[in-house]
């Protein structure tokens, strides 16, 4: 999952990034200011867009309606220090999916990013199926009938990407767009090598989902007919 | 609001007013004509009672005794039964009088010695009297006849006369009384039709609160002489109070949102910190990081509170100090961050001179000032600090502080003064600015009667200038 921070006190977008990568092994970029933000929203990469309210160029509130206005579907989070009641029906209104007040508690600033994208996927509970094996959101842990999984952070990423879209086509693109920030150095072989080992792993403890490579087209979460 | 006051309604007061002067005017005007029509009937009266006294004399007759008397038979005189008289001789012997008067009606109208009318009452009875001294001949076919002088006293009630005079006005007080309720009426409808703009600006201005500052005066209030100048001067009034109102609740929405943030910070470091265990040397940078936030929230509450001290008080009378020392002291302390920025200090002050500041704010000012111009000069720049005497007038000190820097955009040049205003928001956080700098230099200045002045243009620089009244030398 890839996460765009816009927030004008670098600071605070520093520890929101940090924490984000670390807790919930996300891939952040971070926007000082409102116009860069808004630039960086029409890629359609993240999978949450975490907005401050007073920015610098263009206000939180204009991002979300630009955003909305073209249709795009992605989750807004919204950090404000103001709180009035009439602001935050503003807000909300303009399509806004929720906001927190500063000052936060990053705890609770992790689990409402993860709820929002969760349901931004139109999965609302936090543990995900698919064959024998079901993904912990909250852990990131994987577990097949119940036994754990060892995968690298890259792995459980890749896994955790594909399982909101089962049987569903993802591109090497796609998946480098969503899985990695703007600090990475592109290769889209790497993606290959992941999915590799990620097969190898799910084989190893005897499932029969796994990822299919289509060439030329992309990835596939793939479980046994009946199980599915 | 208050039941205390107590109100009193315009339209009432002038209902009452007019009702009260209709009133006096038919009350008075009710009185002459009454005091008119008396005085007419009073005279008829008079000629009335002088009428009947003379035919009294007529019967007037030779008593036919041996005294040679005259008596009075009034048998043939047909006289109201009510009036009263007597004849008198000379010598005041009663000749005759009015048959079914009582004693004390004839003493009392005898009472009289002068001749001509007069009043008396009697019990509950008002008499008007008439008393003349008349000859009368008796016997004129005789020998020419005997002249005989008697004192005629004739009196009548005079009830009749006033209940007469007020039936004759009557017709006048009642078309009075009328013309006064119609008026009365009319001056009702008059006055709430005429007064309603009135009770509509009444309205309009109850309606305004600090959450609803629309206040527009209608139509009819403005095209009203009295009115309109209060509905201009409240709607101005009001647009100023609303414009006051929105600033001080920005300043405060915007201290709020900067000590926020600030918390914010402190508190995401302080979390991320302990979300997982860490290595000695992360604690140690988490620690560091969190020193400097914590320093920066110190100057970031420092400098509110500077300004608000600065606004709260006035200017005290012994404070003063020399502005250029204080330039050349803080320039020194300046310098190594010049070096640091690679940055040539230019420094040129005149002789002493003092101005009516406190040490501390004039320090506050200039290292404000000289900082500012430092942090937007490009390395190998120049910042030159100027204090002069302005244009050769004695009496006035100019401060000019000018870099060669970015300079700051023409948008965003009104703003430069206002608090937490930042033109470039990353990088004067960056800086540790808060956006109060300029404010607390405008603050400093303006406390001490000064004036500040921005000039700046992109890719020239900015140049600032802080004009002082200069106190008189004391040495």
């Amino acid at each position: 999952m890839r996460v765009l921070v816009v927030e004008d006190e670098v600071r605070l977008a520093n520890n929101i990034a940090e924490a984000l990568r670390e807790r919930c092994g996300f891939a952040v970029d971070c926007a000082e200011d409102g116009t860069d933000g808004a630039a960086m929203t029409e890629f359609k990469h993240y999978d949450l867009l975490l907005l401050d309210l007073m920015l610098p160029g263009l206000d939180g509130l204009s991002i979300v309606r630009q955003v909305r206005r073209r249709k795009d579907m992605t989750p807004i989070l919204i950090l404000t220090a103001r709180d009035q009641p009439a602001q935050v029906v503003e807000l909300l209104n303009a399509g806004a999916d929720d906001y927190l007040t500063k000052p936060f508690d990053l705890g609770e600033l992790l689990a409402r990013a993860k709820a929002l994208i969760r349901r931004g996927k139109g999965a609302p509970q936090p543990e995900l199926t698919v064959g024998r094996i079901s993904l912990n959101t909250v852990e990131q842990t994987v577990r097949c009938a119940g036994e754990l999984i060892d995968l690298s952070p890259t792995e459980y990423r890749l896994l955790e990407y594909l399982i909101f879209r089962p049987r569903a086509i993802v591109s090497a693109r796609e998946l480098l767009e969503h899985l990695y920030d703007y600090n990475w150095q592109h290769h889209s072989n790497v993606i290959e090598a992941h999915v590799s080992n990620l097969r190898k792993k799910l084989r190893a403890v005897g499932e029969e989902t796994t990822i299919a490579t289509l060439r030329g087209r992309g990835y596939r979460l793939e479980a046994p007919e009946q199980q599915l | 609001m208050s039941a205390a006051i107590k109100t009193h309604s315009l339209s009432r007061q002038l209902i009452g007013g007019v009702l009260l002067a209709e009133l006096l005017c038919a009350a008075l005007f009710s009185a002459v004509a009454i005091g008119h029509e008396m005085h007419g009937r009073r005279r008829a009266f008079d000629v009335m009672l002088r009428g009947r006294a003379d035919s009294l004399l007529g019967a007037v007759q030779d008593a036919e005794d041996p005294e040679d008397n005259v008596t009075v038979d009034p048998t043939e005189l047909v006289l109201p039964a009510q009036d009263l008289y007597e004849v008198l001789s000379p010598s005041g012997r009663v000749l005759g009088h009015s048959p079914a008067s009582s004693a004390e009606l004839l003493a009392a109208l005898s009472a009289s010695r002068a001749p001509g009318t007069f009043n008396f009452r009697v019990g509950r009875e008002r008499y008007r009297a008439v008393r003349f001294e008349g000859v009368r001949v008796i016997d004129r076919e005789e020998n020419g006849g005997y002249r005989r002088p008697v004192t005629v006293l004739y009196a009548a009630p005079t009830r009749g006369l006033w209940h007469g005079a007020v039936e004759a006005v009557w017709f006048y007080i009642a078309a009075s009384a009328l013309l006064l309720a119609v008026t009365g009426i009319a001056l009702v409808w008059f006055l709430r039709r005429r007064l309603s703009p009135l009770q509509e600006l009444a309205a309009i201005a109850g309606r305004v609160s600090t959450r609803s500052w629309e206040f527009v005066p209608p139509a009819a209030v403005l095209r009203t002489t009295e009115l309109a100048p209060i509905a201009l001067s409240m709607e101005e009034l009001l647009k100023g109070l609303q414009l006051a109102f929105e600033r001080q609740r920005r300043l405060t929405g915007d201290a709020a949102h900067e000590l926020k943030t600030s918390i914010a910070v402190l508190k995401s470091s302080l979390q991320l910190l302990s979300m997982s265990p860490r290595t000695t040397q992360q604690y140690k940078a988490g620690l560091e990081g969190l020193l400097l936030d914590s320093e920066r929230m110190e100057e970031l509450v420092s400098r509110m509170l500077t300004l608000a001290r600065l606004e709260e008080a006035a200017v005290e009378q012994s404070e003063s100090c020399d502005l250029p020392s204080v330039v050349r002291e803080v320039a020194q302390r300046l310098r190594p961050l010049a070096e640091l920025k690679e940055v040539t200090l230019e420094i040129s002050v005149t002789e002493a001179c003092a101005v009516a500041m406190h040490t501390d704010d004039a320090e506050l000012l200039c290292s404000n000032l000289i900082v500012n111009a430092l942090q937007h000069s490009a390395a190998n720049g120049r910042v030159s600090v100027v204090v002069q005497e302005r244009g050769g007038i004695k009496g006035v000190v100019e401060l000019r502080v000018a870099d060669r820097g970015d300079g700051i955009p023409a948008s965003a040049l009104p703003h430069v003064f206002e608090r937490f205003f930042r033109a470039d928001r990353s990088r004067s956080r960056a800086s540790g600015g808060a956006g109060l700098g300029l404010s607390i230099c405008k603050a400093i200045v303006e406390r001490s009667g000064g004036t500040i002045h921005i000039e700046s243009a992109v890719g020239t620089g900015t140049e600032v200038t802080v004009t002082l009244p200069a106190l008189p030398t004391s040495a």
